[in-house]
């Protein structure tokens, strides 16, 4: 157990003394930045009672996919280093021969990763503070967001980790990644076509953007935390295969 | 503290290692000799568990590495061939990282990482980040990961390669410091660092086990040496007094120059020892002139070695240090 924690505090603790974190969540950052103001100036502009129940919080998590594009780069961004670059420099064969199982490394590798999602959902906290200052923010509904985006983020990182486990490059993490990811996203995108209801119900698990939606509007659906964990566990799951597969061929 | 059994290890069709049995005990210092590519590498990856074995046991300190990893690798200081490191992390911050990994106590790890430091003389570069340090003091500094958890068996594999002599040098006297209180396998082709670290050698080819034993056992084993004289003294008599010495198994004249005959000696490996001056004692002793005398080839553990490792010889002969069961490979 000690091991996991290790693991994961070198990884975070490289990670943040990079300046290539710093171009990452300040670019992450500025977007999000972008996209809260335009919703601050859609609901300022908005005739009175037109937008009963508008929120610039919860349409900036649940109203939009623009919000979850940028996602698609920064989720690849943030996780091709992990494995890929242990193997690209040999060091896994250092990482593996210390007493650590593959399990152990995985899920070291998967925390550092969620501490990397939980920075950049920090900054919008600032949101919340300022939405707080000039009009009324509902918690209950805010603890649901942060809810959901966690449950994004479980499977999300864990398909980051397993990529970068099946990858030898950085780049190439990167690019699986960004693919698998991408698939995910444009099956989530279908729910807009007319198909019938049985397709439509699997879409809506695997829609990002229903998933947000149904969480900040408060409601937390154990249907999609139930999606969010098993489709974490199973990436982790496969990247310790990966781990096991590739001490075999090296 | 290693037992090795039947180790087999396999890619796809090509066999690295093949059937490969040998032990190492508790305190003993072993060189793990072999040419580039005969299977070293894989079977120290295989002893400290970072590669599953094809077929065979390997046990550390009699835990099965297969069954109980975790507690076998505890056991284990290791430094791959490559001696990778995190380029990006400070000298004493990886040491730290990496005693914490190895299951060093928290209150421990300062007094650790402080000896590791100390044993691979990289004190003076602790705070330096490891990416802009040099190959050799890269070495070093896996050396003192090897070291930093104190355990009982070091797994060396090359440690001094793209070393200088002094560094290299300083890598040795680890290793002779450390003898005694650790076993130590370590691998290497360099020969003399193994007459100057070793107890007993290990010699693979091509996967298999060829011969095992301490250096100069091994180095008995080896063609007998060779000297070549050149003389003013008349043929017959030179020739006779040659042959009588003991253990020259050949006397071969080679030509004439300006009436000095020039002419090579050769022994059987048991009495090459001293054969220049034995050689120049019976000529003396004889009344004859010497105006050379070299050695042509020096049987050393360098001449049984490629006599072992190219293809042809590569068979064990009949070796009496080698258990049967082992040498059947």
């Amino acid at each position: 157990m000690s091991a996991i924690w290790t693991i994961a505090k070198r990884e975070i603790g490289s990670f943040f003394l990079s300046p290539f974190a710093y171009v990452v969540l300040a670019s992450w950052v500025l977007w999000q930045g972008a996209m809260f103001a335009l919703f601050c100036f859609f609901v300022a502009g908005a005739p009175v009672g037109s937008a009963s129940d508008a929120d610039p919080l919860q349409m900036l998590f649940g109203q939009t996919t623009l919000f979850f594009i940028p996602l698609l780069v920064f989720v690849p961004v943030l996780t091709m280093r992990l494995l890929a670059e242990e193997t690209r420099q040999g060091t896994l064969e250092t990482l593996l021969t210390a007493p650590v199982t593959s399990t152990g490394v995985v899920l070291g590798k998967y925390l550092a990763a969620m501490v990397f999602w939980a920075a950049l959902w920090l900054p919008t906290l600032m949101y919340v503070w300022l939405t707080s200052r000039f009009g009324d923010v509902d918690w209950g509904r805010l603890g649901a967001t942060f809810v959901g985006i966690l449950g994004v983020g479980a499977y999300y990182m864990s398909l980051g980790v397993l990529m970068s486990a099946i990858a030898k490059s950085q780049i190439s993490a990167a690019v699986l990644t960004f693919m698998s990811l991408g698939s995910l996203f444009a099956i989530g995108i279908m729910q807009f076509m007319q198909l019938d209801d049985a397709t439509m119900q699997i879409i809506r698990y695997v829609s990002v953007w229903q998933h947000m939606q149904s969480f900040s509007s408060g409601i937390v659906d154990s249907r999609y935390l139930v999606y969010d964990l098993s489709l974490a566990g199973l990436g982790l799951f496969l990247a310790v295969q990966v781990l096991e597969i590739r001490r075999v061929e090296l | 503290m290693i037992e090795v059994e039947h180790l087999s290890k396999s890619y796809g069709a090509r066999r690295a290692v093949e059937d490969l049995s040998f032990s190492v005990k508790k305190g003993e210092v072993v060189g793990f000799l072999g040419p580039n590519g005969a299977g070293k590498s894989t079977t120290l990856r295989m002893l400290t568990g970072f590669l599953p074995p094809t077929a065979g046991r390997i046990r550390i300190d009699g835990l099965d590495m297969l069954s109980e990893p975790v507690e076998a690798k505890k056991r284990i200081g290791y430094m791959p061939e490559a001696c990778p490191l995190y380029g990006e992390m400070r000298v004493e911050e990886y040491l730290r990282y990496r005693a914490e990994l190895k299951g060093v106590a928290g209150r421990n790890i300062g007094a650790r990482v402080g000896a590791a430091l100390e044993m691979a003389s990289v004190k003076e570069v602790a705070g330096r980040i490891i990416g802009q340090l040099s190959k050799g003091t890269r070495q070093r500094v896996g050396l003192a990961d090897a070291l930093v958890s104190d355990p009982p068996l070091l797994v060396l594999d090359e440690p001094t390669a793209g070393l200088d002599p002094n560094q290299i040098r300083q890598v040795r006297d680890v290793i002779k410091g450390l003898a005694g209180q650790k076993t130590v396998l370590l691998s290497t082709h360099i020969l003399p660092e193994v007459e100057a670290s070793c107890g007993r050698v290990v010699i693979i080819h091509r996967g298999k086990l060829v011969r095992e034993g301490a250096p100069d056992r091994i180095r008995s084993m080896g063609p007998g040496a060779s000297v070549m004289l050149v003389s003013r003294s008349a043929e017959e008599p030179l020739l006779h007094a040659l042959r009588a010495i003991e253990g020259v198994t050949e006397v071969t004249v080679r030509d004439r120059v300006d009436g000095a005959l020039r002419c090579e000696v050769h022994t059987s490996s048991e009495e090459r020892e001293e054969l220049g001056e034995r050689v120049f004692e019976a000529l003396a002793k004889a009344g004859l002139s010497l105006r050379e005398l070299r050695e042509v080839k020096g049987a050393s553990l360098e001449d049984v070695f490629s006599a072992l490792t190219t293809t042809d010889h590569a068979q064990p002969a009949e070796e009496p240090s080698v258990p049967a069961e082992e040498a059947k490979s």
